[in-house]
């Protein structure tokens, strides 16, 4: 096979060590003066790389390769010498000394670049083209372009699998922990997979990754020639063991309550390639067969939970994480958060467990339950003075054996309140609230600045705190907009005599940013680690004079 | 002398991106002037600023929609910062210029030391994660 040529004026021994990590390119290298003649000479030339920063030189050259389709990629001593490559229209520009690593990612950019340029003049244009072709996320190609690059496979072979993943609870990733959040675990997703089928020979045959709009993959198995495709068994151990790594390299990367909610469930179909029919029809078919059938696994497993559900229900199977809210200033503990927990494996996320009780209408008994078990921390846990934050969903203030006289201590019990789920009567929702007020109960709204609403809602439910949603503090040391935000409601706050709480502060970054602007307590794996089964395997710097947090009840 | 990093100027108004671009050349950075967000688009992958001050009322591709695109390439998105030049009052404003990946804001009309500084904290910024 002829290699593809990579024509430069440039003798730095780099240039060879970058084409050797091209695939199947050879560098030609020749005089300066020479390098416009042999562009029009050269075979198998693809692209130039040229040093030479001579102006006029530097002009021809880019010029008589223009006038071939080749890129250009110039080499620049100084920010001028940039400059000009930039305003010579060179496709890419890389600092002299060359770097090998980096000259053949430049020699790269620089094809794609020509390539959408041939059929997209508009440069705004093949910016969003570039999108549409790739995930700009996991850098996995789109289904479109998926689909060329098997079909000269599938027409040689005669079929392929489609097997679908779909990755649940994604969205409630991003509905908790925001945008950003998701973004960061879907890298992390299409790391983990890319990883695990670089390791895993699945009969040495064609596996491709595609990857959807939304957060579901697909693979495309093409079996080699006289082999069969991959078997439902086979499947089942590949799922597990995907799903296993993946979940390994989520905990690792983004911790446990992340992992948690982690879970794949797959399907599988077979396309036969006939030339009667239009093979992306085809393709898509399989597409959704392969869907429903990840679905109807997913739907098994949903009722699988309804019934550990019943099950726990009745043997009160529900333990209670304790985490520990601190005083900014001091680093004092000033409460704890009562975040109940299935002890069942598969009811382990709290989210998980309260889905899995929206679906069966289960809501009331699941929440007197967890209440319940929350309540007897006052006892077992509560240092003197410390408060113990409780999480009450707005709904269950309708449930008639919800009441302010479930306490003895009403006034170590702080109510949280999410603003995340819409309250349709307010006055009604405040006369209700007014009742437990009197008594000593205090109340927190949960998840604050979640929404576009801003102050005004927060205002209606005068809270005693407020707790800061956990998307404006995630790596709000580097962004200035979210640190206005938190500065604006600690204002309001200090206006309206509440408290404000940052949740979620995981990196002394974080708690140093938080802690200048005046946020009052904090909460976050930073300053303590919650429950048993995170502590063990997770490391945060625990201040001096910080309580350990004991084992909670199973 | 240690060079500055590039700044991309993003800015319908001639004048005042003229006036931008002559207070921030002063102080040595290099920069580079686009006049709507497509030519922002067209440019910016070449000069490979550290920093986009990007005005957001601009006919066609305003600067939030230019921001959100930016935000999203491969290897500049994440190596970048971008200062949406824009007042930015309300809760719900601030709310969605996170949304559009946005690092920080400057108010319009602006105050140049003011511009100066936030251009400042920006590339610390930037240069404290590297």
């Amino acid at each position: 096979m002829n290699k593809s040529v990579l024509l430069t004026d440039c003798g730095d021994p780099a240039v060879e060590a970058a084409v050797a990590q091209l695939d199947a390119w050879r560098a030609v290298t020749v005089p300066t003066r020479d390098l416009a003649r042999a562009i029009g000479h050269e075979a198998h030339l693809r692209a130039v790389f040229v040093a030479a920063e001579g102006p006029p030189a530097l002009r021809e050259v880019v010029e008589c390769a223009h006038a071939k389709g080749l890129p250009v990629v110039v080499g620049c001593r100084d920010e001028a010498a940039r400059r000009r490559a930039v305003e010579l229209r060179a496709e890419e520009w890389i600092r002299l000394p060359v770097d090998a690593e980096e000259l053949a990612g430049r020699v790269r950019s620089a094809l794609m670049r020509a390539q959408a340029s041939e059929s997209t003049p508009d440069l705004a244009a093949r910016a969003e083209q570039a999108q549409m072709l790739y995930d700009f996320m996991t850098g996995l190609p789109t289904l479109p372009v998926m689909i060329e690059r098997i079909r000269p496979q599938i027409k040689e072979r005669g079929e392929v699998t489609v097997v679908y993943f779909n990755f649940v609870r994604y969205s409630k990733i991003e509905e908790i922990y925001g945008w950003e959040k998701l973004d960061a675990v879907l890298e992390t997703t299409a790391a983990a997979v890319k990883e695990f089928l670089e390791g895993y020979d699945l009969q040495a045959s064609r596996v491709m990754v595609g990857y959807t709009n939304d957060d579901d993959f697909i693979f495309f198995h093409v079996p080699p020639l006289g082999e069969q495709g991959v078997s439902e068994q086979q499947l089942t151990v590949i799922v597990e063991r995907l799903q296993k790594h993946v979940a390994g390299r989520i905990e690792e990367a983004h911790g446990e309550d992340i992992a948690t909610l982690f879970e794949i469930y797959v399907g599988l179909a077979r396309v036969y390639y006939n030339p009667k029919l239009r093979l992306e029809r085809l393709i898509y078919r399989g597409i959704r067969e392969a869907a429903n059938a990840a679905k109807s696994v997913e739907e098994r497993e949903r009722a699988r939970r309804v019934d550990d559900l019943r099950t726990s229900l009745r043997d009160r199977a529900v333990y209670v994480d304790y985490h520990p809210i601190v005083v900014t200033q001091t680093r004092k503990v000033f409460g704890y958060e009562a975040l109940a927990r299935g002890v069942m494996r598969s009811l382990r996320s709290p989210e998980v467990m309260f889905d899995v009780a929206a679906q069966a209408d289960l809501i009331w008994e699941l929440s007197r339950l967890c209440r319940a078990r929350a309540l007897e921390g006052i006892e077992t846990r509560l240092g003197q003075g410390e408060l113990l934050f409780i999480n009450v969903d707005p709904h269950d203030f309708a449930d008639p054996d919800f009441t302010e006289r479930e306490v003895a201590e009403p006034s170590r019990v702080v109510i949280e309140i999410t603003e995340r789920t819409a309250i349709k009567d307010y006055p009604k929702f405040r006369e209700r609230l007014k009742a437990f007020r009197e008594i000593g109960y205090r109340f927190a709204v949960d998840d604050a600045g979640s929404g576009y609403a801003g102050l005004g809602s927060i205002a209606n439910l005068e809270p005693d705190f407020i707790k800061l949603d956990i998307s404006l503090i995630s790596a709000i040391d580097t962004n200035f907009i979210k640190q206005n935000l938190v500065e604006s409601m600690v204002k309001f706050a200090n206006d309206h005599g509440a408290q404000v709480i940052a949740e979620g502060v995981e990196r002394a970054e974080e708690f140093e940013t938080v802690k200048s602007l005046g946020v009052h307590l904090v909460q976050g794996f930073y300053l303590h680690t919650p429950g048993p089964a995170a502590g063990a395997r997770r490391t945060a710097p625990a201040p001096a004079g910080a309580p350990a947090t004991a084992p909670a009840a199973d | 002398m240690e060079t500055l990093p590039p700044i991309l100027v993003v800015d319908d108004n001639h004048d005042n991106a003229e006036i931008i671009r002559q207070y921030l050349e002063v102080r040595g950075y290099p920069i580079t002037v686009a006049h709507s967000g497509d030519e922002a688009l067209a440019v910016f992958e070449q000069v490979r600023p550290a920093l986009v001050l990007l005005d957001v009322m601009m006919p066609g591709r305003d600067g939030w929609e230019t921001c959100r695109i930016m935000k999203q390439h491969p290897t500049l998105g994440r190596s970048m910062r971008i200062v949406m030049v824009t007042a930015l009052d309300e809760w719900a404003d601030k709310r969605e210029a996170l949304q559009t990946g946005a690092d920080d804001y400057v108010e319009k009309p602006f105050d140049l030391p003011k511009l100066a500084s936030t251009v400042q904290r920006n590339l610390a910024m930037l240069k404290a994660a590297s």
